[in-house]
């Protein structure tokens, strides 16, 4: 084998983070903070990440498929991207819950206006038809 | 025809109170509904002491989420049209009469009362104007709606216009999208030439800053209009939110 592309010493750390980082997401999503679905992208990507570091020669091949000379820009340019994509993921979902909030927030106005109504005629004693 | 004046407001009590008057003046056969988009300081109790519906938003919803309220009450309670006026008092209500007998002849689904056909009134700042010019000419060429004034908020909607928002209706800024998607949809839109104040009391929600991003954002929407699912697709069968 050809001199490590990857000094063992920081190997075994960067495993040690990447490890970390999916028992964190395992244990927010049994702890019901972090749902399956929206956990999936970070859950791939990061043993994605594991993949590389356990098999840094990997890293060299991607380079050269995407004719980038130095690994190490590979793994920038392709971070980049899975950021980038976890983002859009986020806002994708925060622009549903906006609407989804919108259309709660109006049932809600609805329904008090509704009660309001029902309240005012039951006060006046009455009950009879509008 | 039943007819529900809509009336978004958000800390209007100095002058929701005279609106009302004057539509009740101006538009005897018209109920009324304010949408209290939040208000803190008590628009909405003053509302409810005059005795007209009170849609009370627990949450700053802007005004598009606040009219489309509006339209879903409209629908819920079964109105053929809906009107809809600020509650700041720069809409005059004696111009609904003439607006509300487009709709009723059959002749508008979709009426916009434009400051800008006959001279008068108030009619913003010099740069304000460029930028309405210049949505409705972007307006014109997006989908062929013929409207000078695409930024009005005084408007009258017939059944079909008043379904169509119920269901859809854009967030923030949304009157010229809205222009966009009733042409869009099939709506006949019409305008008719009224006179507008300038507002009462308080200051207008919108500033320099803001018009620049008003018009970015308008912009941008009446671009990707085409590229949205068509509202039309909505009624057959294809759920939408």
């Amino acid at each position: 084998m050809r001199h490590p592309l990857v000094p063992l010493q920081l190997q075994l750390l960067a495993i040690g983070v990447l490890v970390a980082f999916i028992s964190w997401v395992i244990h927010l999503i049994r702890h019901h903070r972090l749902s399956v679905r929206d956990s999936l992208l970070w859950l791939l990507s990061t043993i994605a990440a594991l993949v590389a570091t356990v098999f840094p020669i990997s890293l060299q091949w991607i380079a050269s498929a995407l004719g980038i000379a130095v690994p190490s820009n590979a793994v920038f340019a392709l971070a980049f991207v899975y950021v980038l994509l976890n983002l859009l993921a986020s806002t994708i979902t925060l622009s549903g819950n906006a609407a989804r909030i919108r259309r709660i927030a109006q049932e809600c106005t609805l329904l008090r206006a509704e009660l309001d109504a029902l309240r005012a005629r039951v006060e006046r004693g009455g009950g009879g038809c509008t | 025809m039943r007819v529900l004046v809509i009336v978004p407001a958000l800390n209007e009590a100095m002058s929701i109170a005279s609106v009302i008057d004057s539509l009740r003046r101006n538009a005897p056969g018209c109920d009324v509904a304010v949408v209290d988009d939040g208000s803190t300081d008590g628009t909405a109790a003053i509302a409810a002491s005059l005795d007209v519906v009170v849609l009370r938003s627990p949450i700053n919803l802007g005004i598009g989420g606040a009219v489309q309220t509006g339209y879903l009450w409209a629908r819920e309670r079964g109105y053929d049209v809906a009107v809809q006026i600020d509650g700041d008092g720069q809409h005059e209500p004696r111009y609904i009469a003439v607006a509300l007998a487009l709709v009723e002849r059959g002749e508008a689904d979709l009426v916009v009362g434009s400051r800008f056909i006959e001279a008068g009134g108030f009619r913003s700042t010099a740069l304000r104007r460029a930028g309405i010019r210049y949505l409705s000419w972007l307006l014109r060429l997006r989908c062929g709606a013929r409207v000078t004034d695409p930024t009005s908020g005084f408007r009258v909607a017939g059944r079909r216009a008043l379904e169509l928002f119920a269901d859809h209706y854009p967030s923030d800024y949304p009157e010229p999208e809205s222009i966009a998607m009733a042409v869009r949809t099939g709506l006949r839109v019409r305008e008719v030439a009224v006179r507008m104040r300038q507002r009462e009391h308080g200051r207008s929600s919108i500033n320099v800053l803001r018009t620049v991003y008003y018009l970015a954002k308008v912009s941008m929407a009446l671009m990707l209009l085409p590229a949205r699912a068509r509202p039309a697709a909505a009624k057959d069968g294809v759920a939408s939110s």
